[in-house]
């Protein structure tokens, strides 16, 4: 077996010109704490929608200006929970049409919000199977395509 | 409408071709270190020379078609420029490498011609572009880097038309425009939409990948006025930098790795999904109009994939396994797993094959990791494959 630790040498702190993970995309222009508090905001703006059964109008609203990069961890976690609870809230037979109305930014967000319900299984009320009915049909609407922007796009939700 | 010519080249990956000017001749590389030139004989293409110089991968291939050179790139950090001369024992003619100096201390990536033919400028991992051109006086290529801004592996660029910009995509997620002016080569060029002063490494554009996919393939439509790039994001981006307007197309398929302009108003890509797909616009908007693959003929077969999965999960085998999923259907097709498209894998490098009278491209070649040489015919764009798949989003 040969020696392998040589791989796990941090070579970047030997190059004076690394690239930074902030250089990879731009950043938020609000401060983390507008962005919890828009997250709050639209928490209770989904309620109010939800209240009226109007699904795509609750989507549209969790899906918009969705918080990313660093020290939003919370505002993230209480988006997730947002739209979350409007995913299960939502008849499976009336899937597809809510997705159709989403315009196609809110529809790469919805699949990165997927993506990352499926990677904490268990958190909060994220239901494996749901998230599963949404998937199949979020990919029969926008296609690969849109899995392929939800990995690709280093702003992470 | 005209079927495309396919030629079954190899069993291997064809990483990148390059035709000569008469299109008798084709290079291109069998994702190895060598170089093999086919002549077309009849209907069959054989290999009539192998140019062995690099000792890693070749990455690229670009052939002149006026001065007749071949300038090759590999990962082993040099390009070759190829030229053809008597041989003195037997007279015959045959292909001289020169290397090229190009100090990049990482892969070359992408190598391009440019339109005068005295020039040539290579994309590397070492985050910079090798701008070569002949000194005459030392009888060598020099290589001059552009290296500002760029963060990450150049991975394609792509020449103006007035033999000074340059414009390319690379894994930073941007794609950039150039001035590559080099004082002793170049005369001073005419301003356009990039600017007027234009001293060599002035960054005349610079845009960004709409979902921050690394930037595959660039390209200058053919007045050299506007730019197109594909990202790994599933997308293509149309920039007028006189408008200013930037159109960005989101596919619903896997992402395109290559393109080309055929007309001012016509973008030809293709990539991952393994069909060249017609994007058609101007500065009022840009939109897919369809496929030159027509994948709806395949008969049978096309019939149980209307419905079905999108892009390149449309195969006979993911269909396989979804009836024998869904409806408990016992594979009858077991073996079948042709894709509905002719190309059988990625495509690695769309390129303008040959020019009607009125400038604009007739036909393109690609080639792609099945081994596969294909000539379309640019005007027969099928739509079905396209109104198929967008039928497959209705429900």
């Amino acid at each position: 077996m040969a020696d392998t630790a040589f791989r796990k040498i941090d070579i970047d702190i030997y190059d004076e010109d690394v690239l930074l993970e902030t250089e990879l995309y731009d950043p938020d222009p609000r401060d983390p704490s507008q962005v919890l508090s828009d997250a709050k905001q639209k928490q209770g703006a989904v309620r109010s929608s939800l209240a009226k059964s109007d699904i795509p109008g609750a989507l549209d609203i969790a899906l918009d200006s969705a918080p990313y990069g660093p020290n939003v961890d919370e505002a993230k976690n209480l988006t997730l929970q947002t739209v979350v609870t409007i995913l299960n809230s939502t008849k499976s037979s009336d899937i597809s049409n809510v997705i159709k109305a989403l315009s196609q930014d809110a529809q790469d967000t919805l699949m990165k919000y997927i993506y990352k319900g499926m990677g904490m299984p268990g958190w909060g009320d994220v239901s494996g199977s749901v998230l599963l009915g949404w998937h199949e049909k979020l990919t029969e609407i926008a296609g690969t395509g849109c899995i392929v922007r939800a990995m690709t796009d280093r702003r992470s939700v | 409408m005209s079927a495309p010519e396919v030629y079954s080249i190899a069993k291997s990956p064809i990483s990148c071709h390059s035709f000569n000017a008469d299109r008798s001749q084709v290079a291109v590389s069998l994702n190895d270190n060598d170089v093999q030139i086919y002549d077309r004989r009849g209907k069959e293409w054989q290999v009539t020379e192998t140019l062995s110089e690099h000792d890693k991968t070749i990455t690229s291939i670009d052939w002149a078609p006026n001065s007749n050179r071949i300038v090759t790139a590999s990962q082993d950090r040099n390009a070759y420029v190829w030229q053809q001369s008597p041989d003195p024992q037997t007279g015959k003619m045959v292909w001289k490498p020169t290397l090229v100096l190009l100090r990049i201390n990482r892969a070359a990536t992408f190598v391009r011609w440019s339109p005068n033919e005295d020039k040539f400028a290579v994309a590397s991992g070492a985050r910079a572009i090798a701008v070569c051109s002949f000194d005459s006086e030392n009888n060598w290529w020099v290589a001059r880097l552009l290296k500002k801004p760029i963060r990450s592996t150049v991975l394609s660029v792509d020449w103006h038309p007035n033999n000074v910009l340059l414009a390319a995509g690379s894994a930073d997620m941007k794609a950039r425009v150039f001035s590559a002016y080099i004082k002793d080569v170049d005369k001073r060029p005419a301003a356009s939409v990039w600017g007027e002063k234009l001293p060599f490494n002035t960054i005349c554009g610079e845009y960004s990948s709409p979902a921050g996919g690394w930037v595959h393939a660039v390209g200058f439509s053919p007045s050299g006025d506007v730019l197109a790039f594909a990202g790994h994001d599933s997308s293509i981006t149309v920039v007028y930098p006189s408008g200013p307007a930037v159109y960005c197309i989101r596919i619903n398929t896997l992402p395109y790795v290559t393109l080309t302009w055929t007309a001012e108003d016509m973008i030809v890509a293709a990539g991952h999904d393994c069909q060249p797909i017609v994007f058609s616009g101007s500065e009022g908007g840009w939109a897919a109009v369809g496929s030159l693959d027509d994948t709806t003929t395949g008969g049978a077969k096309a019939g149980t994939a209307r419905s079905g999965p999108v892009g390149r999960l449309n195969s006979a085998a993911f269909n396989t396994f979804r009836n024998a999923d869904s409806r408990g259907h016992n594979a009858d097709t077991a073996g079948d797993t042709e894709l509905l498209t002719v190309h059988q894998n990625t495509i690695t490098s769309v390129r303008p094959y040959e020019y009607s009278s009125d400038g604009s491209v007739a036909r393109v070649s690609t080639s792609g990791v099945d081994g596969k040489l294909v000539v379309w015919n640019v005007s027969a764009v099928s739509t079905g494959g396209l109104a198929g798949r967008l039928g497959g989003m209705r429900i």
